[in-house]
């Protein structure tokens, strides 16, 4: 069972790699979980990027998520917003393209393409 | 909605909306008088008679796309509860936050199942870094025996000072925690 204590030993270990690498925010990542995204399967999307960021350990990446911004036909929708760089929007997303958007996107720099719908 | 763990995501995402810091949820299984309910109260900025009227109707929208703060979610948890001989009941106060409480009849035909509740309290719990949750799940068995779960994100932000709650061995800490809680209070029976 896991407890409070537990959560003194992540904070020690923690607090060591903040001191090595830039833990600073570099991307974040926001998918829409207003009614429609969630019947369209955006919980799982969530789920998949909450895993996948956090079993790579990728310490400058966060994932949230906010309402509806009227682009029901095209649900799931997730943004990549990174600073300096361009607002990312892809559109019909499922676990699967979800994973592909971690290596390829956030870990390599490289958009997948195919999944875009608006580049602002 | 396939199952009670989306329209929860939902519901906690109109909380999100109405800006408040904390969420109470109450979700429990009553197997003595035959009841799941749910129990879910924010402290945001709440809502007047004719806006909480509104927000039950499922033909009302405010329709301001980025300002919307209510939608189809709760007409059709509404239905849902009241299909399954249950109730449903949306309380609320300007500038104190909104109270839902919705009920279901356990073992009724129609009642969908609660689907993985622990995936909607971590993505919840991690998309909104910014809110705390406390969480309580309980588990009334036949033989009077109660089980309980209670996760409060308050205690996890003080335990853990400057480490942010979306920390990746924090949210593996949350998701191993979360699923422990709920297996062990055997809260789905499927």
């Amino acid at each position: 069972m896991k407890t409070l204590a537990d959560l003194k030993a992540i904070r020690e270990k923690a607090q060591q790699e903040m001191k090595l690498r830039n833990s600073n925010v570099r991307i974040k990542v926001v998918v829409g979980m207003g009614t429609s995204g969630i019947a369209a399967g955006a919980k799982d999307v969530m789920k998949t990027f909450i895993d996948e960021v956090s079993t790579r350990a990728l310490t400058d990446v966060v994932v949230s998520q906010t309402g509806e911004k009227g682009l029901s036909s095209m649900e799931p929708v997730v943004d990549v917003i990174e600073e300096g760089k361009p607002r990312y929007c892809y559109g019909n997303i499922n676990s699967e393209i979800a994973k592909r958007i971690v290596v390829e996107h956030l870990v390599n720099g490289n958009p997948v393409k195919e999944f875009l719908i608006s580049t602002e | 909605m396939q199952d009670l763990s989306l329209h929860l995501i939902d519901i906690i995402e109109n909380s999100a909306r109405a800006n408040c810091d904390l969420i109470s949820i109450v979700i429990g299984i009553d197997e003595t008088e035959n009841k799941l309910s749910f129990e879910i109260i924010d402290n945001g900025v709440g809502m007047d008679e004719d806006t909480l009227t509104s927000a039950q109707n499922p033909f009302y929208t405010s329709k301001s796309e980025r300002k919307k703060k209510i939608g189809l979610g709760i007409p059709l948890f509404k239905e849902n509860a009241e299909r399954c001989n249950g109730s449903f009941l949306m309380e609320s106060t300007i500038g104190k936050g909104t109270r839902l409480y919705a009920e279901f009849e356990h073992n009724h035909i129609d009642r969908m199942p609660l689907g993985s509740i622990e995936d909607t309290f971590l993505s919840s719990i991690v998309g909104h870094s910014e809110i705390n949750f406390f969480i309580k799940l309980f588990h009334i068995l036949q033989n009077k025996e109660e089980k309980v779960f209670i996760l409060d994100t308050r205690e996890i932000k003080s335990e853990l000072g400057d480490i942010p709650i979306t920390w990746p061995d924090v949210v593996i800490y949350l998701k191993d925690t979360l699923n422990e809680g709920i297996k062990n209070i055997e809260l789905e029976e499927f």
